[in-house]
C-alpha cells in the first residue's frame, strides 16, 4: 500500500512524517535533517535551490531568495497583512491579474503557491528517496485561521508538486491528533504554538471524533527569533560596557555571537547558567579581544519576560473574549493544553502557561515535529493503517523455572507479546543425578516459593555423570491463546517430557495486580534472600571444586597446602549453614585464594615434566571452572 | 448428504477459505513487516553509530575555530605560534580519526551551496560570485556536511556603483 506523506508546511521550516507499522516516523531530508527551511532561491549561477542550500546563499542573494511565502499564499495584494509584510520582505512583490500576489525570483514572476510547490516537491523527492517508494498522496497542514482562499492555494501548491492532496488539516488539530486527543469526548483544548517567527493560539473543541476550531488568536510576528534578537542585543550591550567595543560592527564576530546566543538559549532550557565563551572574537588597536559572559536562566527570563507576558495576554484574550474575537470560555473550562514550536521548550514559557491554566501542558512529543507527526496520523487514518485488526496479548506475569536453592529463573519476562518461545540449557546440581524436576511458576518474586506454581514434572533417565555435565534443554512456548507448553529434553539420552498449561494470560486482573504489588512490596527483602541463596550456591560449587581438586591431586599436593584448603573448606561449610552473606562471601574468596596455592605449588613442582602433561592439567582446571559456572543455574532437585 | 447440508458445507468451506486467506495474508504481512523492521533497525543503528559523535564533534570544531583565530594573531611570537600550532594539530588529528574531514576549498572557484555558506561579499580580483575568502572552515562527517564552509564571495566593484 502506497504511503501518504504528512507535511507540516511551515513559515520558516517544514517537516514531514509517515506512518510505519502503526507508528508515525519523521523523515529526514536529503541533507540528513529532520526539518527543511521553507526557502526557495534562484541562485546567481542560474540554479533553483530549495531548503538549506537556498538558505546558505540568502545573505548574498537577498532579492532572489524567497522565504516566509506562507505569509503571502492565497492572499490579495491589497490585504493589510501583505502591505505590512511587503515593507520588510527583501524580494519584490506585485499584484497579479486576479487580485493575487506575485513574487519576483530571477527574471520571472511566480505565484506564492508555485513557490510553496517547489518546497513541497523537494519534500516529496526526499521522502521518496528515503523510503525507496513512490509517494503520490499527502496531508498538508495549515494554520487554523487560514481562510478558504489560503487553503485552496495550499492545496493547489500540493497538486503542482505532484501530490494528490488527500486533506488540508489545521495545524492545532494535527498537534492534538499527535497526542491522541481526538479520542476524547467533549473536551476543550488550547494549542499554544510559538514557532520561529509566528505565534498561533487555537481553541479546539473535541467531540464524537470531530475537532472544531472555536477561536484563533496570536501574533504573526512573534516567535523564537525575537527571543534570539533580545539576547544578542543584551550581549552586545554588555560587551560594550565590559570592553568598550561594539561587536555588532564586526559582521563575522556578530555571526559567531548569534550562533553562540542560540546555543546558550537552548542550554538554559536544561541548565541554570551557561557561559558564552568566544576567544579571539574580534580585535582592536591593542590586539585580540575575547568574549566571555555568563548568562543565567534568571537573566534570560527577565530579558524575554515581556515577550512571554505578551503571549500569555493573547492566550487569555483568545480563550475568554466573546465571539468572534475569542471562544467566550472561562480559563477553567480548558481541559488540555498542547505545546507546539521550538520556543515552547523554554521552561519559563511552560511555567507561564501552566500558571495561567493551573494544569500541565502536553509536551512529550518534539514540539518542532508534533504537527508533521499529527499530519502523518491523519494520513494513517485515511489509508487505514491505524486500525489494528489483529490484537495480540501479552503475558501479564513472568514465567519462570525453579533452579538450585529455590530460585525462580525467568524464562519469559512479563509484558512479552505472545506467541513467543524461549529455550535454555540447564544442568544437574549433584553428581550422578539421574532426574530433574521441572517446576514452572508465574510471578515477579525471585524465589519460587513466593510465586504461583503452574505445574511440575520430572524428567528422568539422565545417564549418571558428574554435576554440571548433563545438558537439559528446557523450552517454554506460549501460543496466541496463552497456552504454555513446557518441555525438557536430555541431550545425551534424547529423553524428553513435557507439560501443557492452559490460560496463562487469562489471570483475572485482581490477581495480576496483587502479584505485582507483592513483588514490589517485598523487593528489598527478596533481593536479600536471593543473594543469600546465590552465595550459598557459589559456596557449594567452591567446596565441590576444592574437594575434587584435593581428591584428584592426591599425593602431589603438599601437606601444608592440603590442610590449608581443608581448613577453608570447613569454614565455608560452617558458614553455609548460617545467614550472613558477607562472611560467607569472604570465606569463599579465601577458599579460592587458598586453592590457587594448589595450582602454583603443582606448577612449580612440574616445571621439569613434559609439556603434554602440563597441557592436560591446564585444560582440566578450565573445564572444572566451566562446570562451576554452569552450576549457578543448576536445578536443585535431586530425585535420586 | 442432503442438498441443504451440502450447501451449508460449501458455504462453510467458503467462509473458512476466506478466513484462511485473510489470516495467511496477515501472517505474511506481519512476518514481512518484522523482517523489514529488522533490516531498517540495523540500518538505523549503523547510521546512529556513524553519527553518534555528531554533536560532540560540532562542539569540538568550535574549539578548533578558536585555535585558528588565536594562531592568526600569534604571528609575532614564533615559539608560541609553533606550540599552539602543534596543540591545534593534535586536536585536528583526533577529530580526523573520528571521521571528521575538512572540506577542501579553492579560492576563485564558483560558489557551491552544497558545502558552502555565503556570509558576505568582498571586492576582489576574481569573477563575481566566486569564492573570495574563507571565513570559517567547514567539515564533513562520514560524507555528511556537518558544518558548511563559511565563505565571502567576490563582487564587482563597478556593479556596486
Amino acid at each position: 500500500m502506497a504511503k501518504i506523506l504528512g507535511i507540516d508546511l511551515g513559515t520558516t521550516n517544514s517537516a514531514m512524517a509517515v506512518m510505519e507499522g502503526g507508528e508515525p516516523r519523521v523523515l529526514e531530508n536529503q541533507e540528513g535533517n529532520r526539518t527543511t527551511p521553507s526557502i526557495v532561491s534562484y541562485s546567481k549561477s542560474g540554479e533553483r535551490l530549495v531548503g538549506l542550500l537556498a538558505k546558505r546563499q540568502a545573505v548574498v542573494n537577498p532579492t532572489n531568495t524567497i522565504f516566509s511565502v506562507k505569509r503571502l499564499i492565497g492572499r490579495k495584494f491589497t490585504d493589510e497583512e501583505v502591505t505590512r509584510d511587503k515593507a520588510w520582505l527583501p524580494y519584490e512583490l506585485r499584484a497579479s491579474g486576479q487580485e493575487g500576489v506575485e513574487i519576483k525570483m530571477g527574471e520571472k514572476w511566480y505565484k506564492p503557491e508555485e513557490i510553496s510547490a517547489m518546497i513541497l516537491q523537494k519534500l516529496k523527492l526526499d521522502a521518496e528517496a528515503k523510503l525507496g517508494e513512490k509517494i503520490d498522496e499527502a496531508v498538508i497542514t495549515v494554520p487554523a485561521y487560514f481562510d478558504d482562499s489560503q487553503r485552496q492555494a495550499t492545496k493547489t501548491a500540493g497538486e503542482v508538486a505532484g501530490f494528490k492532496v488527500r486533506r488540508i488539516v489545521n495545524e492545532p488539530t494535527a498537534a492534538a491528533l499527535a497526542y491522541g486527543l481526538n479520542k476524547k469526548k467533549d473536551e476543550k483544548i488550547v494549542v499554544y504554538d510559538l514557532g520561529g517567527g509566528t505565534f498561533d493560539i487555537s481553541i479546539l473543541e473535541v467531540g464524537d471524533n470531530t475537532v472544531e476550531v472555536k477561536a484563533t488568536g496570536g501574533d504573526t510576528h512573534l516567535g523564537g527569533d525575537d527571543f534570539d534578537k533580545i539576547i544578542i542585543e543584551y550581549l552586545v550591550d554588555e560587551y560594550k560596557k565590559q570592553e568598550g567595543v561594539d561587536i555588532s560592527k564586526d559582521s563575522l564576530a556578530l555571526q559567531r555571537l548569534k550562533e553562540a546566543a542560540e546555543r546558550a538559549k537552548h542550554e538554559l532550557s536544561t541548565a541554570m547558567e551557561t557561559e558564552i565563551n568566544l576567544p579571539y572574537v574580534t580585535s582592536d588597536a591593542n590586539g585580540p579581544k575575547h568574549f566571555l559572559i555568563k548568562l543565567t536562566r534568571a537573566k534570560l527570563e527577565s530579558l524575554v519576560g515581556d515577550l512571554i507576558s505578551r503571549s500569555i495576554a493573547l492566550v487569555k484574550e483568545a480563550v475568554t473574549a466573546p465571539a468572534p474575537k475569542g471562544a467566550g470560555l472561562k480559563l477553567t473550562d480548558i481541559d488540555e493544553i498542547v505545546m507546539v514550536g521550538g520556543q515552547t521548550r523554554m521552561p519559563a514559557v511552560q511555567e507561564a502557561v501552566k500558571k495561567l491554566f493551573g494544569k500541565e501542558a502536553h509536551k512529550g512529543i518534539n514540539p518542532d515535529e508534533v504537527v508533521a507527526i499529527g499530519a502523518a496520523v491523519q494520513a494513517g487514518i485515511l489509508q487505514g493503517d491505524v486500525k489494528d485488526i489483529l490484537l495480540l496479548d501479552v503475558t501479564p506475569l513472568t514465567l519462570s523455572l525453579e533452579t538450585l536453592g529455590g530460585v525462580s529463573t525467568p524464562m519469559i519476562q512479563k509484558n512479552t507479546t505472545v506467541p513467543t518461545g524461549k529455550t535454555q540449557v540447564f544442568s544437574t546440581a549433584a553428581d550422578n543425578q539421574t532426574s530433574v524436576e521441572i517446576h514452572v511458576g508465574q510471578g515477579e518474586r525471585p524465589l519460587m516459593a513466593d510465586n504461583k506454581t503452574l505445574g511440575r514434572f520430572i524428567l528422568d533417565g539422565i545417564p549418571p555423570s558428574p554435576r554440571g555435565v548433563p545438558q537439559v534443554e528446557v523450552t517454554f512456548d506460549i501460543d496466541a491463546n496463552g497456552i504454555l507448553n513446557v518441555s525438557a529434553k536430555d541431550k545425551a539420552s534424547g529423553k524428553s517430557q513435557s507439560i501443557r498449561i492452559e490460560a496463562t494470560t487469562s489471570l483475572n486482573k485482581e490477581e495480576v495486580e496483587r502479584l505485582k504489588k507483592e513483588a514490589e512490596m517485598y523487593a528489598a527483602e527478596d533481593q536479600k534472600k536471593r543473594e543469600l541463596i546465590e552465595t550459598k550456591n557459589q559456596a557449594e560449587s567452591a567446596v565441590y571444586m576444592a574437594e575434587k581438586s584435593l581428591r584428584e591431586g592426591g599425593d602431589k599436593i603438599a601437606t601444608d597446602v592440603r590442610s590449608g584448603v581443608e581448613e577453608k573448606v570447613k569454614k565455608v561449610k560452617e558458614l553455609q549453614e548460617g545467614t550472613d552473606v558477607e562472611l560467607l562471601k569472604t570465606a569463599i574468596t579465601e577458599l579460592s585464594q587458598e586453592m590457587q596455592k594448589i595450582g602454583t605449588a603443582m606448577y612449580n613442582k612440574d616445571t621439569s615434566a613434559d609439556p603434554q602433561t602440563e597441557e592436560e592439567k591446564k585444560s582440566d582446571t578450565s573445564s572444572s571452572e566451566d562446570q562451576a559456572d554452569a552450576n549457578n543455574n543448576d536445578n536443585a532437585n535431586n530425585n535420586n | 448428504m442432503s442438498e441443504q447440508e451440502q450447501g451449508e458445507l460449501n458455504k462453510r468451506i467458503e467462509t473458512v477459505e476466506k478466513e484462511r486467506q485473510e489470516y495467511l495474508d496477515g501472517w505474511r504481512r506481519a512476518k514481512a513487516d518484522f523482517i523489514n523492521y529488522k533490516k531498517e533497525e540495523a540500518e538505523r543503528f549503523t547510521s546512529v553509530a556513524k553519527f553518534a559523535n555528531e554533536s560532540l564533534l560540532l562542539e569540538l570544531i568550535l574549539i578548533l575555530d578558536s585555535f585558528t583565530l588565536g594562531l592568526s594573531v600569534l604571528k609575532n611570537d614564533k615559539d608560541a605560534e609553533k606550540g599552539m600550532g602543534l596543540v591545534k594539530l593534535q586536536l585536528e588529528e583526533v577529530l580526523k580519526r573520528h571521521g571528521l574531514e575538512k572540506i577542501p576549498i579553492s579560492l576563485g572557484k564558483q560558489f557551491d551551496p552544497t558545502t558552502q555558506e555565503a556570509v558576505g561579499e568582498v571586492v576582489s580580483g576574481s569573477p563575481p560570485g566566486t569564492v573570495a575568502e574563507v571565513a570559517e572552515d567547514g567539515y564533513t562527517l562520514n560524507g555528511k556536511v556537518l558544518r558548511a564552509t563559511k565563505v565571502k564571495l567576490s563582487k564587482n566593484k563597478s556593479k556596486e556603483k
